[in-house]
């Protein structure tokens, strides 16, 4: 018997949830997140789990576990004093970096200020050009003359990214060495063990990021590594969420804890992938909504999209180029300004807005009656009759109906002169507008019909709302998961172990000298095998390996499938096929008669996927909907334009096969699921909620 | 229809475009459109009046669309078209002021009857002519000229107007791929249209086009109220080609109407740098925005109560058949010229002038090991003006919206190694908010034979002033090591081995530099922003580098001297 939990660490809970590998064991946990010792709150949770499923902490073969600890330390600051050393010309790239506004209209817009301020940055006079040769020898002398200089601040961390190091990482692994052996107490990223890829204002700003903030992930690591052992007597191994979907060890994540920071929203998509198996759905729209902002992401063949990067910190709106980047890959997600929390205005046209600006979980919507007086999202589910005032988190706390009226009345109903319903309804039909908005832009973007993808809904909001957003998307199902507010949790447990490598080479493809190829892949699928095979049997290792290629000229790579086995000249047209076939999928169409470079190779290497069994739902509940009946409460239905009875079903209490009609409300502790309009609902064997959407009157 | 229904419709129909973009984005067949988002789009009602623009682009694309359905109208008034009808054209005077951007307007028709236009306006990789340059003396030198004709006619592509491109062009796949994308980004746009046109059962748009604009037009005209009424005159003096150009804004504003008018600018120019009026009024029109009004969509009522007039046959209102495939080279300094009128009248909303014009350098010749031709061009920006309460961006481009290349991709692109690229220290105008800084390029050509080298640099002369009591920028500068006599907007050859050194021009500072809070200037002088004798000489502060702390007695006393003077 043996046992693996999921720990994830939000703002407000932990989650734990503990499996039984081959068994039929589920459980969850959530205990109030603390945030001046987050590992308090793991002990915690873990301790209850265990309790739940009665075994003790050497049933327990794995922890996973995901924090957003780094992503927060980056957000408020409170990373490491951290310097950075580049190319003699080159301290101010991280600076420049695209030359681009963000934002056309908006002249006061500002970019963060760089993790190293200016007189940290450093520079060494040595050069290496862009085919890896050395146009300008290193001195070592002077890097340690820098050592000395650096060791007389009170700098912690220090990135090194020299230009084209990508090509020939001699130079930044010598002025490792030198930086490594003086200054023994700093934290220390080569850009070239990270991040060995194109674009020097890129790379600089992911190994930044992960050198301020590896201090933090070293100290937190070893000691909550430390206290599952020593206090909760876990005999199996502790394993770190990452942001491309899959889980590494401690020490990995200790020296990359840039490839951490996407980490939770990213198991919740991977979640979303494996219900949608479990289902038999390969294409998903996974739709989580949260108290600040809702994320989607496409789930194709199975797969959530992966993207190269992303970044963190964004200054603006959730806007492109206002955040610094980090060049690591991540689950492709949208976020947008769209929560519970949500604040809802009437602007200078007298048009109704909602969001992005966010009352936060303090002082909150009006309606939770710590101090907030503006209309939030949450506010007008309230007024709607979509929330129950008195089971807010399963009744963990109350909410105020009248605040909630008052609000909305106030700000929105008097200055447009409606009703206030009417005003109410308007918040929450704008805010699936714009959520539904962005998520019908993205599979544009990415060339998919979202009108045939179900929508899979989770987070605190995400089950308030995702039935009208389905409905706007005409989308034509909407899958309500059992244990929604663990999602993350429960993502981590469906991840393979699993690492990334990339090797930029960039060549065209015509000329390409595959021995030189081969020999990068060899070396990344070796260096993957020896990292993982420290956890899995080796033979149980897999490797995907793909190429970033584009048209000669063009600013941006695409990530291409690479076939299996040694590559060599015949190789070619099968790669320039995969590479036109992604191009169109992207596109729509080729560019005709124009060449084709390789710029990087990529490896992913991963251990086996675990099945996700969340076990049989409830076995012995009855499948007759009625026994699960609380009552009827008045809601609003926009077919009618007005308050109606719908009856209010105990999600716990709803067994396997009952089926039940929209509308209807379906409670349960962390959410509410609102069918504001027809719709056939059938519970399955693992207790989720399918409900298919009428087609419109 | 009630409140509701309207914002949710407006929030559709903006939706709708974007949607549009983002088609149009996706097929296009041209990085700069992909990947820059380097164009416009934009929904129209049945009398031509733009409802709706997506938010990507330069506001050169942007704001000459607005006016251009019009034209097309007036060509084929609305009763002559039918289901599956495509129009286009590239009429500099009639969209976008350059042939090489063509825009495609699709008519979207329900129930027999057109109730909309979905229009949108893209850059094409070439045009024929003598390639995108300022060199010409006229349009008919600039390339292939197409008038508002029918690209599709009942669903029936025009081959013969096709077949005429394809030969008059340089890169016929890219370019005919592109039209055609922009035939997809209108009918995604119509589809979504109609789809949602269903949901609500509505038969047309126009109750909702009046609703916006109206709305659109009186926010704007409340905020052009709120100005005190009067005239303000700014002119701008920049490098220009054998001569400097003087850009010369009136300001008039009166009750809820706003007028630019440049009378007393420069005459027209024999090169191609002249303006036709629809791209003046659009630049013109994106400062105001900024300064007014960043908050209101683009859409016609939001211009109507800004007028912009020029001289006809001026620099600023070329007349057929005059040269305009460079006016983007004057344009960009447009919104400056409307900031510095909008000072006086609105000073917490302005920008001082800053770089405004991209340098645009082009090198081309044989490389070295392979012996391989190269011809390769890339832009630079240098710093932005400041405003009340902000620094200027530094090395940052402003009004055009596009993005620099880094140096690893231009050193495996093209046969050129890049010694150094750092801000320019002292270069931001100084005052109480500092102008961004401009930035130091320093390359060299690997190449064993001269090669080409031209660069169409701007501000070497005439610095970007500063606002309310704000210091000029340092102009820019261009040189080279052993030294030659380089000069800007002039093509010449260079032996290999030279490194050519560019020095980009700051940005105006915003206030007097004696009122800057001498912890920025400390922070300034700590990261070499600006030097220790900078501070005290301009900015009177005393700064002590041994402690890093302002010396503030010493800065009291100079901070009084220097005022006196």
């Amino acid at each position: 018997m043996s046992f693996r939990i999921g720990a994830d660490i939000g703002g407000t809970f932990t989650d734990l949830v503990i499996v039984e590998d081959g068994g039929t064991k589920f459980e969850i946990a959530k205990v109030l997140t603390t945030p001046d010792q987050p590992d308090e709150a793991v002990l915690q949770g873990v301790r209850h789990v265990l309790e739940k499923v009665a075994v003790s902490g050497d049933a327990v073969a794995q922890v996973i576990h995901g924090t957003t600890l780094f992503t927060n330390a980056i957000i408020e600051r409170k990373g490491a004093r951290t310097a950075l050393v580049t190319t003699k010309g080159f301290r101010d790239a991280i600076e420049i970096a695209r030359e681009h506004r963000y934002d056309m209209y908006d002249l006061r817009m500002q970019r963060p200020l760089p993790l190293a301020p200016r007189h940290l940055r450093f520079e060494v006079d040595e050069r290496v050009l862009a085919d890896g040769s050395v146009r300008k020898a290193l001195d070592e002398s002077e890097v340690r003359a820098l050592a000395a200089v650096l060791a007389a601040t009170d700098i912690e961390a220090v990135a090194v990214c020299l230009l084209h190091a990508y090509a020939n990482d001699a130079h930044e692994r010598a002025t490792g060495e030198i930086l490594r052996e003086l200054l023994p107490d700093v934290a220390i990223t080569l850009s070239s063990e990270l991040v060995p890829e194109l674009r020097e204002y890129e790379r600089t700003s992911t190994t930044l990021v992960n050198v301020y903030v590896k201090g933090i992930a070293e100290q937190y690591l070893s000691r909550l590594r430390g206290r599952l052992t020593d206090e909760s007597e876990i005999a199996g191994n502790l394993f770190v969420m990452q942001s491309n979907g899959g889980v590494c060890e401690v020490e990995t994540a200790t020296r990359f804890p840039a490839r951490l920071i996407e980490s939770g929203p990213a198991a919740g998509a991977l979640a979303a992938a494996s219900y949608g198996k479990l289902l038999g759905h390969r294409n998903l729209l996974s739709f989580d909504m949260g108290g600040t902002t809702a994320k989607a992401c496409l789930i194709v063949d199975g797969e959530p999209l992966v993207a190269p990067d992303f970044e963190v910190d964004r200054q603006y709106q959730f806007k492109k180029g206002s955040g610094f980047p980090v060049k690591v890959p991540v689950i492709e997600m949208i976020e947008i300004g769209t929560g519970g929390g949500s604040l809802a205005h009437v602007d200078a046209l007298a048009r109704l807005q909602v969001g992005p600006g966010s009352a936060g979980s303090n002082p909150g919507p009006a309606s939770y009656g710590l101090g907030g007086t503006s209309p939030t999202v949450t506010d007008a589910d309230l007024a709607l009759g979509y929330l129950d005032p008195g089971f807010f988190l399963g009744g963990a706390m109350t909410l105020d109906m009248d605040a909630a009226h008052e609000a909305v009345e106030r700000n929105v109903a008097k200055p447009l002169d409606m009703e206030r319903t009417a005003a109410a309804w308007g918040i929450h039909q704008l805010a699936n507008e714009s959520m539904a908005s962005a998520a019908r832009m993205h599979a544009i973007e990415r060339g998919k019909d979202i009108e045939k993808f179900p929508v899979f809904a989770f987070g605190g909001a995400g089950p308030v709302h995702a039935f009208g957003v389905a409905r706007i998307l005409g989308c034509p199902q909407v899958i309500y998961p059992l244990n929604a507010g663990v999602m993350s949790a429960i993502g981590f447990l469906t991840a393979p172990l699993s690492f990334d490598f990339v090797r930029t080479l960039q060549a065209p493809l015509e000329d390409l000298d595959w021995s030189q190829a081969m020999a990068a892949i060899a070396k990344m699928e070796d260096d993957g095998r020896r990292i993982l095979s420290r956890t899995v049997a080796a033979d149980s290792i897999t490797f995907a390996r793909f190429a970033d290629m584009r048209y000669r000229k063009q600013g941006y790579e695409i990530r291409v499938p690479v076939p299996a086995g040694v590559l060599d000249k015949s190789s070619h047209a099968e790669l320039r096929d995969n590479f036109e076939q992604t191009y169109t999928e992207i596109y729509g169409h080729i560019v005709p008669s124009t060449p084709i470079d390789v710029v990087s190779w990529r490896i992913v290497a991963s251990g086996p996927k675990p099945d996700l069994d969340v076990g049989d739902h409830q076995a012995g509940q009855s499948t007759d909907a009625a026994t699960a009946l609380k009552g009827e409460r008045p809601i609003y239905l926009p077919s009618i334009g007005d308050f109606a009875d719908v009856p209010v079903f105990d999600r716990y209490r709803l067994g396997a096969r009952a089926t039940l009609q929209g509308p209807a409300v379906i409670e349960e502790r962390e959410s509410t699921v609102v069918i504001n309009g027809p719709a056939a609902i059938e519970v399955d064997r693992w207790g989720n909620l399918l409900a298919d959407l009428t087609p419109a009157e | 229809m009630d409140q509701v229904t309207l914002d949710i419709l407006w929030n559709r129909l903006i939706a709708t475009v974007n949607e549009q973009a983002a088609a149009l984005m996706r097929s296009s067949f041209t990085s700069i459109v992909r990947e820059a988002g380097d164009l416009s789009a934009g929904v129209f009602d049945q009398r031509g009046r733009m409802i709706a623009q997506a938010v990507t682009g330069t506001p050169g694309h942007i704001n000459s669309m607005a006016t251009g359905m019009i034209h097309f109208l007036e060509t084929f008034p609305i009763e002559t078209l039918s289901p599956g009808d495509v129009l286009f054209t590239n009429d500099p005077w009639k969209t976008a002021s350059q042939l090489n951007d063509i825009t495609v307007a699709t008519p979207v028709f329900r129930d027999g009857k057109v109730i909309a236009f979905f229009a949108n306006c893209c850059h094409a990789l070439d045009i024929g002519g003598r390639g995108l340059s300022a060199d010409s003396r006229s349009v008919f030198e600039e390339g292939l000229f197409i008038p508002i004709m029918k690209l599709y006619d009942r669903g029936q592509p025009q081959q013969i107007v096709l077949d005429m491109i394809a030969a008059n062009v340089r890169t016929p796949e890219e370019v005919l791929g592109d039209i055609h994308s922009q035939v997809v980004g209108n009918d995604v746009g119509a589809r979504q249209l109609q789809k949602f046109m269903d949901e609500f059962a509505l038969a047309d748009i126009e109750t909702l086009s009046d609703e916006i604009i109206k709305r659109s037009e009186t926010a704007m005209r409340t905020r052009i109220r709120e100005l005190a009424d009067g005239e303000h005159v700014y002119a701008l003096t920049i490098d220009g080609f054998d001569e400097p150009i003087e850009l010369k804004a009136r300001l008039i504003i009166s009750g809820d109407e706003l007028t630019v008018d440049f009378d007393g600018s420069s005459g027209a120019s024999p090169l191609g740098i002249n303006v036709c009026l629809n791209y003046t009024r659009a630049y013109t029109t994106y400062g105001v925005k900024c300064a007014i009004s960043p908050d209101v969509p683009n859409n016609e009522g939001s211009f109507r109560p800004v007028k912009v007039v020029a001289p006809e046959g001026s620099l600023l209102n070329a007349t057929y058949p005059s040269a305009v495939g460079g006016r983007h080279l004057v344009g960009h300094f447009l919104p400056s010229a409307v900031m510095g009128a909008l000072a006086e009248a609105l000073p917490a909303n302005v920008i001082a002038p800053g770089f405004d014009g991209l340098w645009d350098t082009h090198i081309a010749g044989r490389a070295r090991q392979s012996g391989e031709h190269f011809s390769y061009t890339w832009f630079s920006a240098g710093g932005a003006g400041a405003m009340d309460g902000r620094d200027g961006l530094s090395a940052t481009a402003y009004p055009s919206g596009i993005a620099g290349v880094p140096v690893e991709v231009m050193e495996n692109i093209a046969p050129i190694v890049v010694h150094c690229r750092t801000l320019r220290n002292g270069s931001g105008g100084p005052g109480a908010f500092r102008g961004g800084l401009g930035q130091d390029m320093d390359f060299e050509v690997m190449t064993d034979e001269p090669f080409l080298f031209s660069g169409l640099y701007e501000r070497t002369r005439h610095a970007a002033p500063g606002l309310a009591g704000g210091g000029p920028g340092k102009v820019g500068r261009l040189s080279a090591s052993p030294e030659t006599d380089l000069q800007p907007k002039v093509t010449r050859t260079l032996p290999p081995d030279t490194v050519v050194r560019l020095e980009l021009p700051g940005g105006g500072g915003y206030g007097s530099p004696l009122e800057r809070d001498p912890a920025m200037v400390l922070a300034d002088v700590r990261d070499e922003y600006i030097s220790s004798a900078q501070a005290r000489d301009v900015y009177g502060v005393i700064v002590d580098e041994a402690t890093w702390t302002v010396d503030e007695h010493a800065t009291t006393e100079r901070r009084a001297q220097l005022g006196d003077r």
